[in-house]
């Protein structure tokens, strides 16, 4: 699904040379649930961002599916980024102005579907993250917990095989935080690989495999995911 | 899609309501202004009679004095009238489908003491040709025929005010009216008729109304009545004696002429070159032969119909416009920027710069749009000011065409006020405001 190796992403300001990914290497295979953990200013929201085709990168390959993205035009990374990511953000990033059904509509208005198509889509993903009954709310009428159920929406709603979430549950309390991560869950068993950065290990452990990076590399990546999909299966 | 971004572009107005208002009222008052005088300008260059203005000609050549031409600034230009020996010789041809010379004057009309004073009116000599020529519409009756021309039968035509104010708006074809001391029948009445500008005698009032009394050219003898237009002259003579007067190199007669096709035009241009090789040999028209044969458009582009006001005026209210359009740049960055985060999480969304670009260029339109709406408003009470300008009745009102043009200075303003500040926006670095929290 996602191969990095040797990314180098380069930050410059006024001569001095920030490297936020220092030759990262990384492969993520179709349905993995990774955790990316380390140290703040390690370069975790960096490689969210590269993988994403939010943020370009200076040096080293990246294959996306199988296809070089180094070398696309704006036009394709966002039809990309439309058709085939979803992005959680830690502090949700809901268009305030917009209300729920809205800010889900966001991702479909940029791939061109008609108010049906768009309607349908809307009303099952916010069925599914249970909050069916608040789409004309503001993000400001909602709770922290809402609005990252809205978020979660908002990410699944084009149907995208990859899941990128930075720190998801990172402003929320830990019963909020359990609702989120089964969701994260739900959606990996149907099928979507999930990238998830966080800081507390206990919220690692519910990845399938976990990397961790410092000073913008990989250190320590488990070659057998510790929770397999075969113990998975034996535990239903 | 554009639904969806003029309802972002609603809702982005309304987030900041006194922001909007002064865009709006900011970029309102420059499109008002220019669109009145857009639109004046253009009215001023319109073509008075489409249908005809290929196949009618004005007449010139130069009579002028061979020791100093008739403009010191600008040797082309030659007398942009004709003396009345000129108009009489040129009248024998045969060539023209309709012609005749003309000239602007006031006549004192008695009507009836019952319906009221006597009173003086605006009254042109003409010729049969005149009504042919020119096609003023009829309410009652017709123009005079040729042979009333040449027998000098006292007939008039009259305009719709004076047929009201001597016979109270009746059809008053065939009957007698007084105009100074003599009666004329009446053949036609005139329904209400105002070219502009008023191509045929664009020299004394290029936006005054039509005339009020039309009667047989050479009646001036009769009535003992001279051009109340520009007459110009290079020599010394008695004006007080006619045969004097009507001998002189001097001007005061429109003299036009009705050519329908190209050869008929050549014809009478080589017509009007040997008239003029004639003349010189009899000792007069001694400067460099020119003669000019000009269509309707042509004659009021060599003169210059449109008034440099209006050109001057037209500009500046552009250019206030763009200072308007130039300003709204400033509170456009300003705002759009503002909204880098929202437009960072849109584009993690899949909204590709291009997408970016118009939506908020579409905002811009709106704002112009909106502007140009009020500037419709501006404009109309523009007009009033403008109309001031001209002490006649003749107005200019808001019509489709200034419509058109408030719409298009709109969305050209939004367009210039917007391309920058839209651009700016869409090449912002996502991940950068993504991470800013
Ligand atoms: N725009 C920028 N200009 C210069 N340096 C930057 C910029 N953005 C990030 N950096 C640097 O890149 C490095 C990686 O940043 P990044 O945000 O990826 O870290 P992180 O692991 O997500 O940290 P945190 O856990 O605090 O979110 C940091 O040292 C940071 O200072
Ligand atoms: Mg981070």
């Amino acid at each position: 699904m996602l191969s990095m190796t040797a990314v180098k992403k380069i930050y410059r300001t006024n001569s001095i040379e920030t490297y936020a990914l220092s030759g990262i290497d990384i492969e993520v295979r179709e349905g993995e649930f990774v955790a990316i953990m380390g140290p703040s200013g390690c370069g975790k929201t960096t490689f969210l961002n590269v993988a994403g085709l939010l943020d370009t990168f200076d040096q080293g390959s990246y294959l996306l599916d199988g296809q070089d993205v180094s070398r696309l035009s704006d036009a394709s990374m966002s039809r990309i980024r439309n058709e085939k990511i979803g992005f959680i953000f830690q502090s949700f990033n809901l268009i305030p102005d917009l209300d729920v059904f809205d800010n889900v509509d966001v991702p479909l208005r940029y791939r061109g579907w008609n108010a049906k198509k768009r309607k349908e889509a809307i009303t099952e993903s916010l069925q599914r993250v249970g909050l069916s009954g608040r789409i004309k709310h503001l993000p400001s009428q909602l709770s922290g917990g809402q609005q990252q159920r809205v978020a979660f929406a908002r990410a699944l709603v084009g149907e995208p095989s990859l899941i990128l979430a930075d720190e998801p549950t990172g402003n929320l309390d830990s019963h909020m935080a359990e609702g989120i991560l089964d969701l994260l869950d739900e959606i990996n068993q149907d099928g979507a690989t999930v990238v998830m950065v966080t800081h507390d290990a206990t919220i690692a452990k519910r990845a399938h495999r976990l990397v961790r990076l410092l000073d913008g590399q990989v250190v320590e990546a488990d070659s057998v995911p510790h929770r397999s999909a075969f113990s998975l299966v034996e535990s239903l | 899609m554009l639904f969806y971004q003029i309802r972002l572009a609603f809702k982005s107005i309304r987030r900041n309501p006194v922001l909007s208002m002064l865009m709006i009222g900011g970029i309102g008052i420059g499109i008002g202004v220019a669109t009145v005088f857009v639109t004046a300008h253009y009215l001023f260059s319109l073509n008075p009679i489409p249908e005809k203005s290929d196949v009618l000609h004005h007449v010139q050549m130069d009579n002028w004095d061979p020791n100093r031409g008739w403009d010191d600034n600008d040797p082309e230009d030659i007398p942009d009238q004709v003396t009345y020996r000129d108009m009489v010789n040129l009248m024998k041809s045969d060539i023209p489908t309709y012609q005749g010379g003309s000239f602007k004057t006031f006549l004192y009309v008695y009507p009836d003491p019952e319906m009221g004073r006597p009173f003086k009116k605006i009254t042109r000599m003409c010729f049969s040709g005149f009504f042919k020529m020119f096609e003023p519409p009829f309410q009652y009756g017709s123009g005079w025929d040729l042979s009333a021309d040449e027998n000098l039968e006292p007939v008039v035509v009259l305009g719709p005010e004076v047929n009201q104010k001597v016979f109270g708006g009746e059809n008053s074809v065939g009957r007698m009216i007084r105009i100074e001391d003599r009666d004329f029948k009446v053949v036609g009445v005139l329904d209400h008729w105002r070219p502009f500008p008023k191509y045929y005698d664009p020299h004394n009032g290029a936006f005054e109304t039509a005339e009020e009394v039309y009667m047989p050219f050479e009646f001036f003898r009769l009535l003992k009545v001279r051009s109340a237009g520009n007459t110009s002259n290079w020599q010394e003579f008695d004006w007080s004696d006619d045969d004097q007067y009507l001998a002189s190199e001097a001007i005061w007669i429109q003299f036009w002429v009705q050519l329908d096709s190209a050869p008929q035009k050549e014809a009478y241009f080589s017509y009007l070159n040997s008239y003029v090789e004639e003349q010189k040999k009899l000792g007069r028209m001694q400067r460099p032969t020119h003669n000019k044969l000009l269509s309707v458009m042509e004659w009021l582009d060599d003169r210059g119909a449109v008034p440099e006001e209006a050109t001057s005026l037209m500009a500046i209210s552009l250019l206030f416009l763009l200072v308007c359009a130039l300003n709204l740049i400033g509170i456009l960055l300003g705002k759009f920027l503002a909204r880098a985060p929202e437009v960072s999480v849109r584009r993690a969304m899949g909204a590709s710069r291009f997408s970016i670009f118009v939506e908020h260029l579409v905002e811009c339109e709106t704002i112009g749009v909106l502007g140009g709406l009020l500037g419709i408003a501006i404009s109309i009470g523009g007009l009033e000011a403008v109309n001031s300008l001209f002490d006649n009745e003749f107005s200019f009102s808001l019509d489709g065409n200034m419509l058109v043009v408030s719409i298009l200075l709109s969305l050209l303003a939004g367009l210039v006020a917007g391309m920058y500040p839209a651009w700016r926006i869409c090449t912002i670095p996502p991940a950068v405001y993504l991470r800013e929290r």
